[in-house]
């Protein structure tokens, strides 16, 4: 019997894999995401933003708007290079720079120091000489902001036609390569006697810009009521850069808020992982047994094998499809961390941490097996009652939309780190007990319910194998006559 | 001997309608035996019950002499009447997958299949897809994976219909050859000319009831005997004459008689009665019924049409 079973599996097995769709499908996922970040390259718009400064004050308050802009990119990529060396433990690279302290929010004197100390670029050059070989590259953000001057149109026009000259630098006419300008911000003569400044943006603007704007501008116009009322000038400007000194403590990296979200990248894609190859799975799991019937095999084929042997082998083929094609995608992603010297491993190696006990690996695998054939189970019974992929459709569909769309929301819902009463529900439902665990298991659950669903999840599959084992019995020789959900119904209760 | 098949008071219903109604018969090694009947007469139900793909209701079922299961899947080879093929598979491949199914190692397999289908005309293609082979190649596919493992008990089910005439007798070499060879060959058809060429016996079914068993010979005596006779006098008042009717009137007095003897009279005893009265004779010869006369005659018009 096992033998017959297997025999049937191996055909099952090589009739998809010998199949384009199967190998299209296969690459589909690894090629989308080698080149998700090329295609981003080209086709994205940069997130840097271009900013035009429009001085008619004099050029100082551009000049100290561009300043501040350029301070706070700084201050930026100061910070990611401080967690950069903190994660990395390179602080030995020199001690005394302000990335090697990790306890505070580095004020604007000593941002200035790490800037005129070369920046980014310099640090990063102390650093190479003692980093190790599989330590991976800092990369330096790219800066939010770029100035652009102003064209001589804008530059010489008159402020109440500034707006109009402005209006194609803002949105470039259809078919134009011009990049779009993001904001223009115009500082009139009488900048100080008034507080007046006009600000254009190509869309809402963003809330940390309109912020530095405001504080720079705040400055210089407290700066100016401060010196018109008595104060002198140097206490004046004094006062503006007076700020607070803010320690910073922050937990370790994969720890914290972090910690949640890591802990429940594998079992999250996981689940991800299961419900898109049963999406892309589901149609070469009906072929086979569609074939059967559509091209007069059937009799034949049970002249050789029961029915019962037929059924476990295609079940054994089509799980074993859904099983290599995540095995492959797995070995891809395994082969991209290596090709990418460690810069993948950084963010897989803290996520695998948490489930790197037997006991995790064993329960993600065990779900995401049974996930698999309590699916499979369905599509294959679906297959023996169509004559033609067109019939079999008519009901794949439906159950797709049942199986899929619950799972999605509950995938975003867990990533959201959502704990309410559906996901519960969920977890509880057999069709979605694989699912709702698999993206649960990193948000912690308790292992009285992990026991608990697999247990009903076997239970299930069990029940499955003998109720839908019946209609698959019952509907192989019946062709040419569409089979409804009561019938299916019966079929079930009528013991064989 | 041990019978290759037998049935026993075999009853298979559906729903409210009797498709297979206490039907017993029995196939010796050896044998070619015709499994005669109407569409609808229950001859598919029963091959399906023989096979072990659906279950009696009553009755018993001796396959090689245990009941119908996979066990014997490697002693039986079965061509059914709706066939098909994995579109995806070679020629080759396909006839192997069947033959693994049936116990066969996959060597033995492989050989045997190359075999079959090098002595079919399709040693070329033993590598090509079968949605690339014609309608009469892959019906020799078809045929080779019924006899891959030179099955003991042969079933086949209607295995005339759609065939091409080369195809037809390459068929009808493989039965006679696999009874040759010792195999019980049972064969489903609605076709006589095909059972009348081929079998050693015969069952003639009828609204899944049997209506007759036993050998061309014996059913063909089931029909009162049919004579064409040339004499000068009648023979109409011989012993045994149902009826004689003058066709022709020839010369010299001669004339030409159709006579029909009476039910389970032997035309041998006419001819002896003949000679005894001196009655002169230039032709007395016997119309051989065919088949499809005798089937008529025992099963009745209405399941001739049906």
């Amino acid at each position: 019997m096992i033998e017959r079973i297997l025999i049937v599996a191996g055909r099952e097995f090589r009739q998809i894999a010998a199949t384009r769709s199967f190998w299209i499908t296969l690459l589909i996922l690894p090629l989308a995401f080698a080149m998700g970040p090329i295609a981003s390259r080209f086709l994205d718009k940069s997130d840097t933003d271009r900013v035009m400064l429009i001085d008619r004050a004099g050029g100082g308050t551009a000049k100290a708007i561009a300043d501040r802009l350029t301070l706070e990119e700084q201050r930026r990529v100061l910070t990611a290079l401080s967690r950069y060396v903190e994660s990395h433990h390179l602080e030995a690279a020199d001690p005394a720079a302000p990335w090697a302290s990790h306890d505070r929010w580095y004020g604007d004197a000593e941002v200035a120091r790490f800037a005129a100390d070369g920046g980014a670029k310099a640090a990063i050059a102390r650093i190479a000489r003692i980093k190790r070989g599989d330590t991976p590259a800092f990369d330096i953000p790219d800066p939010f902001y770029t100035i652009v001057p102003p064209p001589p149109a804008v530059a010489t026009a008159s402020p109440a036609a500034i707006g109009r000259t402005l209006e194609p630098l803002l949105r470039p006419a259809e078919g134009s390569k011009a990049k779009p300008l993001d904001y223009a911000v115009f500082i009139p003569a009488d900048f100080g006697r008034s507080p007046a400044v006009r600000l254009w943006a190509n869309g809402a603007p963003a809330p940390a810009f309109v912020a530095t704007l405001q504080q720079l501008l705040g400055q210089d116009l407290r700066q100016r009521f401060l010196t018109a009322n008595g104060v002198s000038p140097a206490v004046a400007v004094a006062s503006t850069t007076i700020a607070p000194a803010i320690a910073v403590v922050v937990p370790p990296r994969g720890s914290g808020r972090e910690r949640v979200l890591i802990r429940s990248i594998l079992p999250l894609a996981c689940a991800y992982i299961l419900l898109m190859s049963l999406i892309l799975s589901g149609s070469w799991m009906l072929q086979g047994s569609v074939e059967e019937r559509g091209n007069k095999l059937i009799e034949t084929v049970l002249a050789c094998v029961s029915p019962n042997e037929l059924m476990y082998g295609k079940l054994i083929g089509t799980v074993g499809i859904g099983l290599s094609m995540v095995a492959t995608w797995a070995i891809c992603g395994l082969v991209a961390a290596f090709a990418t010297h460690g810069a993948i491993a950084e963010i897989i190696r803290p996520a695998l941490e948490p489930v790197s006990s037997f006991g995790a690996i064993a329960t993600i695998l065990y779900f995401f097996t049974a996930g698999y054939i309590l699916v499979a189970m369905i599509f294959l019974v679906i297959g023996s009652m169509s004559d033609s992929m067109r019939d079999a459709q008519g009901y794949l569909t439906p159950v797709l939309m049942v199986i899929m769309i619950p799972v999605t929301i509950l995938v975003q819902a867990v990533l959201r780190g959502a704990t309410g009463t559906a996901i519960e529900v969920l977890t509880w439902i057999p069709i979605y007990t694989p699912f709702a665990v698999l993206a649960r298991l990193g948000s912690g659950m308790p292992l009285w319910q992990i026991w608990a669903t697999g247990a009903l999840t076997a239970a299930f599959i069990a029940l499955e194998v003998v109720l839908l084992g019946r209609v698959f019995r019952a509907t192989l020789l019946a062709s040419g006559q569409r089979i409804g959900l009561k019938q299916v119904v019966g079929l079930m209760r009528r013991a064989d | 001997m041990q019978h290759a098949l037998r049935l026993d008071g075999v009853v298979k219903r559906f729903g409210t309608m009797t498709a297979v109604d206490g039907l017993s018969f029995t196939v010796a090694p050896g044998e070619v035996f015709g499994f005669l009947g109407g569409n609808g007469a229950g001859k598919t139900t029963s091959l399906r019950m023989v096979l072990d793909i659906i279950r009696p209701d009553a009755g018993e079922i001796a396959v090689l002499g245990k009941p119908p299961g996979r066990e014997a899947s490697g002693r039986l080879g079965f061509l059914p009447e709706e066939r098909g093929l994995y579109r995806s598979m070679t020629a080759l491949d396909t006839v192997v997958y069947f033959g693994r199914l049936k116990g066969m190692s996959a060597a033995d397999a492989r050989a045997r299949g190359r075999t079959l289908l090098e002595r079919f005309g399709l040693g070329a293609n033993l590598k090509t897809g079968v949605d690339k082979l014609s309608k009469g190649m892959a019906q020799k596919v078809q045929l080779a994976t019924a006899v891959v493992n030179a099955p003991e008990l042969l079933i086949l089910d209607e295995p005339f219909s759609g065939l091409d005439p080369v195809n037809q007798g390459l068929l009808e070499d493989e039965i006679v050859a696999a009874a040759k060879g010792g195999a019980a060959v049972v064969f489903s058809t609605h076709v006589m000319q095909h059972a009348e060429r081929l079998c050693d016996r015969l069952l003639l079914l009828a609204k899944g009831r049997k209506r007759f068993e036993g050998t061309q010979d014996a059913a063909r005596a089931t029909l009162p005997a049919r004579l064409d006779v040339v004499s000068r006098q009648s023979p109409a008042a011989l012993d045994g004459v149902a009826s004689a009717t003058v066709t022709a009137m020839l010369d010299d007095g001669w004339s030409a008689w159709d006579v029909r003897l009476a039910p389970g009279r032997d035309p041998a005893d006419l001819l002896q009665s003949c000679t005894e009265r001196g009655m002169p004779l230039r032709r007395f010869e016997q119309h051989r019924p065919g088949l499809h006369d005798v089937f008529l005659h025992i099963v009745g018009p209405s399941e001739v049409q049906s």
